[in-house]
């Protein structure tokens, strides 16, 4: 789908589809729009520079019943979230920036979280599970 | 989708946040705020017991306001996190950052 956050709302439905099938409990499910939406804004944000319009591609599969396997994937430039330096998590409001927290929720609601370029892909991959 | 509901306690501002608070809706929040510095409010409670959900979008609108309100000698005090709205405050070091109170009525006199 187009990556603006008009399809913000589309990407977590489709992926709460996958999270009936995977018959994962309520509890489960906000930290999943959450990492659908982090993971996604990311991209929206930041995969398209100098306004080129892009696509995210969302696909999910249940290796198991309570199991949820997810993987986003953009055709930006190379590159891994997940290795820019963590913020300070510990400074005062002072002292803080005001955005860079996406991934640092990202890393702490699925620490399975891994990254992978492909031909001309990025692809980040998570697992959620309902024993979480 | 989000709703603020706003009232006045002596000079300050409560607002009760409700709903989902995600990259779409931020941006409403941040005008709700906006809208009272501009009246001359410094102080803003808000009160998160009915937020079900937040994003980091609308963790930086938190924090931009909050910014905001200090260099006005003001200040935004967060109260009744719960479930994973707390969750997301606590994994990015505002539940420490921002002053957080267990009522409105505390939050009111930290002010």
């Amino acid at each position: 789908m187009a990556a603006t956050t008009a399809s913000l709302r589309a990407a977590i439905e489709f992926i709460r589809t996958g999270a009936r099938e995977a018959s994962l409990p309520e509890e489960r499910i906000g930290e999943l729009d959450l990492l659908i939406e982090e993971i996604f804004m990311n991209v929206c944000c930041h995969a398209y520079p100098d306004g080129k319009q892009g696509v995210a591609a969302f696909t999910y599969s249940v290796p198991a019943p309570g199991e949820l396997r997810v993987e986003v994937a953009d055709q930006g430039a190379e590159f891994n979230p997940l290795a820019a330096p963590p913020p300070d998590l510990n400074l005062s409001l002072e002292s803080r920036p005001i955005g860079g927290l996406g991934i640092s929720l990202v890393k702490a609601l699925s620490p399975s979280i891994a990254y992978r370029r492909d031909r001309d892909w990025n692809r980040l991959t998570f697992g959620v599970s309902a024993a979480s | 989708m989000v709703t603020i509901e706003r009232r006045l306690v002596s000079d300050q501002v409560v607002l009760l946040v409700s709903g989902r608070m995600d990259a779409e809706n931020a941006p409403q929040f941040e005008e709700q705020c906006r809208a009272c510095i501009a009246e001359g409010v410094t102080g803003v409670v808000v009160d998160l017991g009915a937020l079900t959900y937040v994003s980091s979008m609308g963790l930086r609108s938190f924090v931009s306001v909050a910014k905001t309100l200090q260099d006005k000698g003001g200040a935004l005090r967060i109260c009744r996190l719960t479930g994973l709205v707390k969750q997301v405050f606590e994994i990015t070091g505002l539940a420490r950052a921002f002053p957080v109170y267990d009522s409105v009525e505390a939050a009111l006199l930290g002010g």
